[in-house]
């Protein structure tokens, strides 16, 4: 069994002048599918400033990018209950609605109850897209390039339509192979 | 594997990683609004999604014992390829292998005990239900005859089975259908030891099989068909030293149609040839003859060339020649067993052979005693024999069955038998013919499953890890003895194996601790060494040993007229004795000789053919004295005009969909009682008749000749050593004259098309190289290729209408003499052939089938729109079209019913009906392979990509690179002055070069 470890990213404690994530009252007003844990990408990646692949761990080596176990989540959010971020300004009840969110994971990690996230970004099944190769291209920053500004994202949404003739526009920009077989087979 | 998720959990993760291996959806671009991601709870330390795990383990399709690698994404087993680091298959996998996953993610597996009721059908127990049940019919039955059958086990499974026995004062038994009782015997015989020895054919000079099917069924096919293709192979390290192959036996199999020259001896006389010819080598002294010879005076002056010529059906010039070759190669390797074996003198067959072994000194060179083979311990068939005697008298009060299957091999004796056993408990994954007459069921783990260990030969110990979490409520038997036995307080099996494992460390482990030495073992596959060679001397007696060396007088005679025929009944490459029947792979796979699939059938000769009025297809009733069994006619020459041939494997009336109520069982018309040395004779005589029922044989059969168009080569030995480099013997068909033109035109388009994008540069152009003078026909690329690439099996209907969808097939091709006989075969495998100049690729109208960069004919399936235009235009006949959807959840052809589909390649696209496809050169690997060099700022390294097909070749007759990089292997081998193209003439500029089959049949053959 692999016991939990507690740690902490260093940018997660870099302090001043950072983004702050609005507080959130209307989630019916956010774009994108609603997902059963209210998962605010753009506090984790835009404020606390954690790199995509802390979490996705595998998308500099493989195809796929790697959706992080709960083991992942409760290695900061054993201690880190939420609602204290400076963005909430004493605003008591989103303090305690981000919290009841953590309380909710926690509840899932203690009932072995993984939540099922809607799936934003999806490819068809006769579609190969290696995840290393672009990132080996573009830095480890360049997720956002297809996936958009996550980091200011409460709510995720697909930006990018991920259909073939927008892959191909980008492969004739940066003058790589367009080859069907490439990506198809 | 962590055990932190449970197995529900674990199959659900699966369903949403495994992205790859979704099916194509009909309307395409953009997210399924509805698709759920589920994250692990822990994640797996030795798992990244999208990145394969390899996991050394043993398989265990059969006793050879070959380790394999097992790869693993995201928690699914689902590609198997061998290990090489074991000594015994050395990295390579044969079809039956590679079918495992079929086993492991089978349809029709037992999901939970099952238990019979009062009313006689089975329903669903816990397993904590179960145990004790049984352990108290076990206690019961103390004193009044408990036996444990299991199949062949050298292995720490079998010790605690015997342990256990010998405990509750039982006995165990072990029972293969194919046993190898006259090699055991003839082995005693001749020098007082009843072992298998093992035999190295890589350094023969010259190899004689009796009968013996080295490349396909008999003891360690894989291991067998590599050293063969070493030694029979035309350059294979040893320049111009290739071995010439004769083999003996009334019908020609996987591994006779290898032979350069096959002798069809009278059935029976196998033995009195071998002597002949030790007669030949000692009376003219072409060997250094061993000290004690002189002992053989008397036997073999009884059987000069002169006195068994006409009763072997051999002419005596030949006999004398055969002797000549075999001593003076200096390195005669001779084996007997299979269909040589089984009359009823088949031990003085295997006898005679080892004398003539002997008197050239193979043995303890290249017939090694010492490294005996595991196989060698599993009990004969008379020991089975007895307990079936036992049981139809009521001395047996409980029986339990582990891998073994007895009511299909013993089909009458045996069911009826087990009716008189007070309680049965069958331990298989699968409702076989034994567990559907059993009381009890607790279904064991599939190997792949389940700690466990086996010692295919001495020196050797391979250990087997479970490389995936249980698909089912099943559970090992080991940990289930262990709790009857009272022992589970000693820990799992797992504990127990590891016990059995500190002996070896004892004895092997120097220095190194225990969990070092364990640890090193499990990452290799194994514990590899080598037994001490044992010396063996002619046996007492040996001389009189021999009354019994020609044929028994009832095989002589042709009383009975013209329908009382000898029926040889042979073990199925593929399906064995069964046990491969309900895996659509191995059913959809041609037999290799036959190259029928689905069903079985009787091997007719032409000429009795015409005597009877028998055309293919008609049945026949073959009645033997012990059953009746009929069988649709397929008409060979290679099958002597006096004897008719049978597979097993087909005739299930149970264990699953794929066989179940499938053509007929071969086995019913055997005998259940044993012969003189144990054995059981797979040879009878029976009547055959007419029906008047007539079927399509399911074949691939294309042309059973190759009728000069080019399609395989095959170059004599003088002709074949006489090639300097820069030789072309085959170049006359590369470019015909009327052609010229038109290649001149198309040459220079390709000129202005290399400056287009992509085309620009340098760019690899992928190739294989495939030797036909190694290359046995044995399919193994056929079912490797199924694996990776998510082939559907059309099954038989389908099969039927030639809608296959094998990417690569093996044609096979009769060679004949000058009377038209035939001596052998070559086997060549086609798959598409990846052309420079593709006729597939300006037919069609949408652009899917095009030219990459890198020379492949791609096939893009999104594209597609099922014209077919392609696949008319394309002259090899490659390209498979998808008539219907194989990956329809419940639909009429289903090829993956659940779980089978957990065994998806998520690197490849499951194409949908409509579609066309064929092979691709496993462009997944050639992408992977791209991918990881990119990301270390490299270029793909020569033999780092390669194939499944040339991964899995037991004789390494596929060699897979990039044919512009002049160092490469394979364009070394495109530059053979063997080379040359498959209907060249075309102009198709293939990127497949074929070396041309080499014989070494000087003088054609006879017989």
């Amino acid at each position: 069994m692999v016991s939990l470890v507690l740690a902490l990213p260093l940018a997660a404690q870099t302090p001043a002048g950072r983004y702050q994530a609005p507080v959130v009252t209307d989630t019916g007003d956010l774009k994108g599918p609603r997902q059963p844990i209210f998962f605010r990408h753009d506090i984790h990646a835009g404020e606390d400033q954690i790199p995509c692949m802390y979490c996705h761990y595998s998308a500099a080596v493989s195809s796929e990018p790697g959706i992080p176990s709960l083991q992942t989540c409760l290695g900061c959010h054993v201690v880190v209950s939420g609602g204290t971020r400076a963005g909430l300004e004493g605003d008591t009840g989103a303090a305690q609605a981000e919290r009841a969110q953590i309380q909710q994971l926690r509840t899932a990690w203690r009932d072995r109850k993984p939540p099922e996230w809607i799936r934003i970004h999806a490819l068809p099944g006769f579609v190969r897209f290696p995840h290393q190769r672009h990132i080996k291209a573009f830095g480890a920053q360049s997720c956002s390039k297809c996936h958009g500004d996550v980091q200011r994202m409460p709510q995720v949404y697909q930006v990018e339509t991920l259909r073939m003739g927008w892959c191909v526009r980008c492969h004739v920009e940066n003058k790589v192979s367009r080859d069907c077989s490439v990506c198809h087979y | 594997m962590t055990d932190a998720i449970d197995r529900r959990r674990f199959l659900k993760v699966l369903g949403v990683t495994g992205t790859g291996a979704a099916a194509l959806s009909a309307c395409g671009i953009g997210p399924e609004p509805t698709e759920k991601l589920i994250p692990y709870l822990i994640q797996p330390e030795d798992q990244i999604p999208g990145i394969a795990t390899y996991y050394a383990t043993t398989c265990r399709e059969c006793a050879a014992g070959c380790g394999i690698q097992v790869r693993v994404r995201e928690g699914r087993a689902v590609k198997l390829e061998g290990n090489p680091e074991s000594p015994i298959n050395r990295g390579r996998l044969c079809a039956r292998g590679q079918a495992a996953t079929q086993g492991l993610y089978n349809p029709d597996r037992i999901t939970s005990p099952l238990v019979r009721n009062a009313s006689g059908v089975f329903e669903a127990i816990d397993w904590d239900g179960a145990i004790p049940q049984l352990g108290a019919k076990v206690r019961e039955a103390s004193g009044r005859g408990t036996v444990f059958l299991t199949g062949a086990e050298a292995s720490s499974f079998g010790d605690l089975v015997g342990e256990w026995m010998a405990q509750v004062g039982g006995r165990r038994l072990s029972y293969e259908p194919f046993a190898f009782e006259a090699l055991r015997a003839g082995n005693r015989l001749a020098f007082g030891t009843g072992t298998v020895p093992s035999y190295d054919f890589a350094n023969a000079r010259y190899l004689l099989s009796f009968g013996a099917d080295l490349l396909d069924t008999w003891l360690s096919p894989v291991e067998f068909q590599n050293g063969f293709a070493r030694a029979h192979a035309f350059d294979a390290g040893r320049p111009a030293s290739m071995a010439k192959f004769v083999y003996v036996g009334p019908r020609m199999s996987l591994t006779g149609m290898n032979a350069d020259e096959w002798v069809a001896t009278r059935p029976g006389t196998e033995g009195a040839l071998s002597l002949a010819m030790a007669q030949v080598i000692v009376s003219q002294r072409l060997a250094p003859l061993p000290g004690d010879v002189g002992r053989l005076a008397e036997l073999l002056g009884r059987h000069t060339p002169r006195a068994v010529a006409a009763a072997i059906g051999v002419e005596r010039e030949a006999i004398v020649r055969l002797a000549r070759e075999f001593a003076n190669s200096r390195g005669g390797l001779a084996v007997a067993g299979g269909m040589a074996a089984q009359y009823p003198n088949g031990a003085e067959i295997v006898a005679a052979v080892n004398i003539l072994n002997y008197v050239v000194g193979a043995v303890g060179t290249r017939v090694k005693f010492g490294a005996d083979l595991g196989v060698g311990e599993t009990n004969t068939f008379a020991d089975l024999a007895a307990l079936t005697a036992d049981m139809a008298a009521g001395r047996v009060a409980v029986l339990l069955v582990h891998g073994a299957n007895p009511a299909h091999s013993l089909p009458g004796a045996f069911q009826q038998a087990l009716g008189k056993v007070g309680f049965k408990v069958s331990f298989s994954s699968y409702m076989d013919e034994t567990a559907a007459a059993c009381d009890l069921i607790l279904p064991d783990h599939h190997p792949l499953e389940q700690w466990a260990d086996s010692r295919p030969r001495a020196g050797v110990y391979a250990l087997q890890q479970p490389v995936v979490q249980p698909v089912f409520d099943t559970r090992p038997t080991g940990e289930v003895i262990l709790r009857l036995a009272g022992r589970s307080g000693g820990g799992t099996f797992k504990d127990y194996v590891q016990g059995k494992w500190r002996e070896l460390h004892r004895r092997f482990g120097a220095g190194k601790s225990f969990e070092q030495f364990w640890f090193d073992a499990l990452q290799q596959g194994g514990l590899y060494g080598d037994a001490p060679a044992r010396a063996v001397r002619l046996a007492n007696g040996i001389d009189t040993a021999f009354s019994r060396v020609a044929p028994p007088a009832d095989a002589e005679s042709e009383t009975g007229g013209e329908v009382d025929q000898t029926v040889v009944v042979f073990p199925h490459p593929v399906l064995h004795d069964g046990r491969g029947a309900n895996k659509p792979w191995l059913q959809e796979l041609p037999d290799p000789v036959s190259k029928i699939a689905w069903h079985s059938w009787v091997e007719v000769h032409p000429d009795t053919a015409a005597k009877w009025g028998v055309a293919a297809g008609d049945f026949l009733l073959l009645k033997s004295s012990f059953g009746a069994q009929k069988f649709p006619a397929w008409i060979t020459s290679s099958v002597r005009p006096d004897v008719l041939a049978v597979p097993t494997g087909q005739g299930h009336t149970a264990f699953g969909r794929y066989a179940k109520d499938r053509s007929a069982n071969a086995f019913e018309l055997l005998g259940v009682q044993a012969n003189s040395y144990g054995g059981r004779n797979f040879s009878v005589r029976a009547t055959a008749t007419k029906t008047g029922e007539h079927r399509r044989l399911v074949t691939t059969e294309g042309s059973p000749r190759e009728r000069g168009e080019g399609t395989v080569e095959v170059l004599s030995l003088a002709r074949a050593r006489s090639l300097r480099p820069g030789d072309a013997p085959f170049h006359h068909a590369e470019t015909p004259e009327y052609a010229a033109e038109a290649v001149e035109w198309w040459a220079e388009r390709q000129h202005e098309k290399a400056e287009l994008g992509d085309y620009r540069g340098e760019q690899p152009r992928w190739g294989l190289a495939v030797d036909l003078s190694k290359c046995t026909g044995c399919s193994a690329c056929v079912t490797a290729c199924y694996a990776e690439n998510n082939i559907a099996t059309a099954g038989e209907e389908l099969m039927e209408r030639g809608r296959e969808m094998s990417w690569i097939r093996i044609e096979r091709y009769w060679l004949s003499d000058e009377r038209g006989a035939p001596y052998g075969a070559v086997s060549s495998p086609m798959m598409c052939q990846q052309c420079g100049n593709a006729p597939c690729e300006p037919v069609c109208p949408v652009y899917a089938a095009y030219h990459t960069p890198d020379g492949l004919n791609a096939q893009v399936y999104n594209r597609c729109v099922g014209t077919r235009y392609c696949s008319n235009n394309c002259p090899y006949k490659v390209r498979y079209f998808n008539w219907y959807n194989y990956a329809e959840r419940g639909g009429e052809w289903e090829a993956w019913p659940e779980p089978l589909s957990m065994l998806l390649n998520p690197d490849v696209t499951v194409r949908e009906k409509g579609v066309m496809e064929k092979c691709t050169f496993c462009v997944q690997r050639i992408r992977g392979a791209q991918n990881q060099a990119r990301l270390q700022d490299r270029n793909v390294r020569d033999g780092e990509i390669v194939p499944a097909c040339a991964q899995s070749c037991p004789s390494e007759a596929i060699v897979f690179g990039d044919l512009n990089d002049r160092r490469s292997e394979v364009s070394r081998l495109a530059g053979n002055p063997r080379g040359y193209h498959v209907l060249a003439g075309l102009n198709t500029k293939p990127a497949v070069t074929y070396l041309a089959r080499v014989v070494a049949a000087e003088a054609p053959s006879h017989g």
